[in-house]
């Protein structure tokens, strides 16, 4: 039964006093609520025995819970299974439904305790059980008004205890008396108001107010009149059995590592995806996204293999037989032409080829060079190309690799130029040396990284004779042409957008070979627009150019007009120059070569076809500063040392002579055999080294150790002209372009030079010359 | 593309150059210069090599990311160069 009271006493106090015959008609005050009534009898019977506070005697060790109060909440077992009452217990539950049944409460109770009063019959059987009950519930029918079950548990339960008494006909007959009383209200449970109210709330005074109102409430609520107290009782359903069948939960183990990268990435792309205008949503959309795009891939797949086969015809590479599966269409030529895969084709190409070519490069970058552990080199080899070390003592080429391709095959090498920011780029202009018929020639810009192929084909219409690269822009080529226009390249961009500017529409374009380019780097003068760097071209129409790169192509101004000298020397009218030779200019003369002083920027020296080297300078375009001249051979090279800034060697017809700036004749003339020498360079890396194509040998001149004869002589592959020679800085080779196209690199090997001292040993030199 | 083309050409052409390989990001290679049961091979291998590369790479700091594999054996190297969406493998013997 329940009490509608709200608390549940777990304890309570039963007075002993009380008559069986009490009818008052209050209901039972022994508030045992929240046991189910049918196994109430005994239960409600047990604990009556056992809660009785201040007896410590519980037959059953229970392990007792105090509340927050210091009262005892143990929770209420549903079936309390005691010594001495285990063999009536099932007894009782018959005798509880049996009255439940009945439906009344006190009966229940009377006979509760009939049923306790006859525990005392320890071993005795159910059937006397159930016959003393009988009996006993006969007599009690007249009490079924009893509300109030008087009890004297502990007494009776120490005489159960200790004394097995067998029932007789008289104590059945005696009459006892048993008096219940309610004990005092036990609060087992009180969670105060959760609701705390600020002391500055608004309605702070009106809610402890009400809290007030409300605790005088419940204290007024004892023995008031108003309040009558009631209880109800709820059925509880009987409980049904019902099956229900569910389709087999499939299960699917999943494992998953969480790595770094992985959270990463999904951090990355949910912060990504609200700025992205397709995705509002957080990961799981864009992860769907990209399963459909994925699926639309696979979807596609069949036709780009119907476009890898076509490209069978060309014969190019073997296609794959990729029977009974789609591929894609459109992820081919995608995959293909996309910015990656070339990028990844370029760097490996570059990777393979560095493999082949790896102990050369090494050496020329003067890294030690590893052998290849797993290498199949024969011994034979080996050995021999240690003798060959030992032997080579003195100063000789070693040959290290060729740049050459399918491309230059067979082309003569015009011009080379390094690049002046990248040291491993390298531009070259091959060109078919035809005076009479200008044919297109090209410019290939090679990579050290890449010996096998160019790295950038331009083809120009005329033929080459000079490049440069810029040294503040370091993408921009300058290119000299054979038929007077000048052209400034962007390496960096495909083919047919290259040339940013070309003088062709110049009103002051040369009209004759460009015989060289060269840019300046401008400080003093004002330039019209642009940055600090100018072009100046020499041409065979005898004027010297400046050009700047303006926005809508090249502006050219012309610095200086190179006259031709009369047989007649006559008197100039120069104020402050310093010529010796005095000369009138009139007819132009054809210049061959410059250079730029490398110091000093103003400075230039120009060769001319007549053999006159003319200084001149940058402020002064009327006049030249000094003039040498040795033969009427024309010049043509020209060199500043990079080393000693007033010394300068020309090489000519036949021979080469080093000039020093304040001397009108020169220092030294340099002759070994009597062929043309073509071009000379100084080394940039040792100044007393200069090197000079003569005919068909290259000649490595060491002005340290023999001023005669040259050093190093090396001869051509026999048909083979060399035309074009590079030193490169900081490493000790050699690059030889030839007429064959090949531009070859060779390592200057044994030079007994030293690296240091380096101004003072040439002008050692040339004292001591 | 016929600029891609001549570039693998060359690739293949360049001395000790065993094979090529592209594989696309689903495994299945696309183009190669070897035959079909070795490309298998190499292609399902490999790109495992790669997943377990990437994932070192990426895992020690998730702003890195791998961008080319070198395996040297004794009898070759295979030069990888990952990418989102392909493979590119290439099997080059060793220069002697």
């Amino acid at each position: 039964m329940q009490n509608t009271k709200m608390y549940t006493p777990a304890k309570q106090t039963k007075k002993t006093t009380g008559v069986l015959n009490n009818s008052s008609p209050r209901s039972m005050n022994n508030s045992v609520s929240g046991v189910p009534s049918s196994i109430l009898v005994g239960g409600r019977n047990s604990i009556l025995k056992r809660l009785e506070r201040g007896h410590n005697r519980t037959p059953r060790k229970t392990a007792r819970m105090l509340g927050s109060d210091g009262k005892e909440i143990n929770p209420l077992a549903m079936f309390q299974a005691e010594l001495g009452v285990v063999p009536s217990s099932a007894g009782r539950f018959f005798l509880g439904e049996t009255f439940f049944s009945s439906g009344s409460d006190h009966m229940k109770s009377t006979s509760s305790f009939t049923v306790h009063s006859s525990s005392s019959f320890v071993g005795s059987s159910l059937q006397s059980n159930m016959s003393a009950i009988a009996s006993l519930t006969n007599e009690s029918e007249d009490s079924s008004q009893k509300l109030d079950i008087p009890i004297n548990p502990p007494e009776v339960l120490k005489e159960n205890d200790n004394i097995e008494q067998t029932v007789t006909e008289e104590m059945l007959d005696e009459v006892a008396e048993i008096c219940l009383t309610e004990t005092d209200t036990i609060s087992l449970l009180d969670i105060p108001s959760s609701i705390f109210v600020t002391e500055d709330a608004d309605d702070a005074g009106v809610i402890k107010e009400k809290n007030n109102q409300y605790a005088e409430l419940c204290k007024n609520r004892i023995g008031n009149d108003n309040y009558l107290e009631e209880s109800a009782q709820t059925f509880s359903g009987a409980p049904k059995d019902k099956h229900t069948q569910s389709d087999k939960i499939a299960k699917e183990d999943k494992g998953m590592i969480a790595t770094t990268w992985d959270i990463y990435d999904s951090f990355f792309d949910q912060n990504k995806s609200p700025d992205n205008d397709k995705d509002d949503y957080t990961e799981s959309s864009v992860g769907t996204s990209k399963d459909q795009e994925k699926s639309g891939e696979k979807s596609g797949s069949s036709s780009s293999y119907t476009v890898a086969t076509d490209s069978t015809d060309r014969g190019s590479l073997f296609e794959l037989e990729m029977c009974g599966r789609s591929l894609n269409t459109e992820l081919d030529p995608q995959l293909i032409l996309s910015e990656s895969f070339r990028h990844s084709l370029f760097v490996m190409e570059r990777i393979v080829v560095g493999k082949i070519f790896q102990p050369k490069l090494a050496a020329y970058r003067q890294l030690p060079i590893l052998k290849d552990p797993d290498s199949t080199a024969k011994p034979g080899t080996e050995e021999q190309s240690e003798e060959g070390e030992e032997s080579a003592s003195s100063p000789s080429l070693e040959y290290l690799w060729a740049f050459s391709c399918e491309l230059t095959k067979g082309c003569n090498i015009t011009s080379m130029a390094w690049n002046k920011i990248n040291p491993n780029i390298l531009a070259v202009a091959y060109g078919d040396f035809d005076l009479s018929n200008c044919k297109p020639s090209l410019i290939c810009c090679w990579s050290l990284k890449n010996p096998m192929w160019p790295e950038r084909v331009f083809h120009c219409d005329s033929w080459v004779t000079s490049l440069d690269f810029s040294a503040i822009n370091p993408s921009q080529l300058a290119v000299g042409m054979y038929d007077g226009t000048l052209a400034i390249y962007d390496v960096q961009r495909q083919n047919n957008n290259a040339r940013i500017a070309d003088s062709s529409k110049c009103s002051e374009r040369h009209l004759h070979p460009v015989w060289q380019v060269n840019w300046i780097k401008e400080e003093t003068l004002f330039l019209r627009e642009g940055g600090a760097e100018a072009l100046i071209s020499v041409s065979a129409d005898g004027r010297i150019t400046m050009w700047s790169l303006l926005n809508n192509g090249l502006g050219g101004r012309d610095l200086m007009e190179l006259k031709s000298t009369q047989n007649t020397k006559k008197k100039r009218k120069a104020a402050g120059t310093k010529t010796k030779t005095e000369c009138f200019l009139s007819v132009l003369t054809r210049g061959l070569c410059l250079d730029i002083h490398p110091t000093d920027s103003c400075i230039y020296l120009v060769g001319t076809s007549e053999g006159l080297i003319h200084k001149c300078s940058l402020s002064n375009s009327q006049n030249v500063l000094e003039t040498y001249q040795k033969d009427l051979c024309p010049v043509n090279h020209i060199e500043w040392s990079p080393f000693s800034s007033d010394v300068f060697l020309s090489c000519s017809s036949d021979q080469i002579q080093l000039w020093k700036q304040d001397y009108f004749t020169p220092v030294f003339s340099f002759t070994s055999t009597q062929e043309v020498v073509k071009t000379i360079r100084w080394s940039p890396n040792w100044p007393t080294i200069f090197a000079a194509i003569i005919g068909r040998q290259l000649e490595i001149w060491d002005l340290d150790s023999n001023i005669l004869a040259p050093t190093i002589v090396h001869h051509a592959a026999p048909g083979v002209k060399l035309m074009s020679l590079l030193f490169t800085t900081g490493t000790d080779c050699v690059f030889l372009g030839d007429s064959d196209g090949q531009i070859t690199v060779y390592q200057l090997k044994n030079l007994s030079v030293g690296k240091g001292e380096k101004v003072e040993t040439l002008d050692d030199v040339i004292q001591h010359i | 593309m016929a600029e891609v083309e001549e570039t693998l050409k060359r690739i293949q052409g360049q001395k000790g150059v065993q094979g090529i390989i592209i594989v696309n990001s689903e495994g299945i290679p696309i183009k190669t210069t070897l035959d079909y049961p070795s490309t298998v091979q190499y292609a399902g291998l490999i790109q495992q090599l790669v997943m377990m590369a990437r994932s070192t790479v990426r895992e020690i700091d998730p702003q890195n990311d791998l961008t080319f594999l070198r395996v040297r054996s004794k009898k070759n190297e295979i030069m990888i160069a990952p990418d989102k969406d392909y493979f590119l493998i290439v099997i080059q013997n060793p220069s002697d």
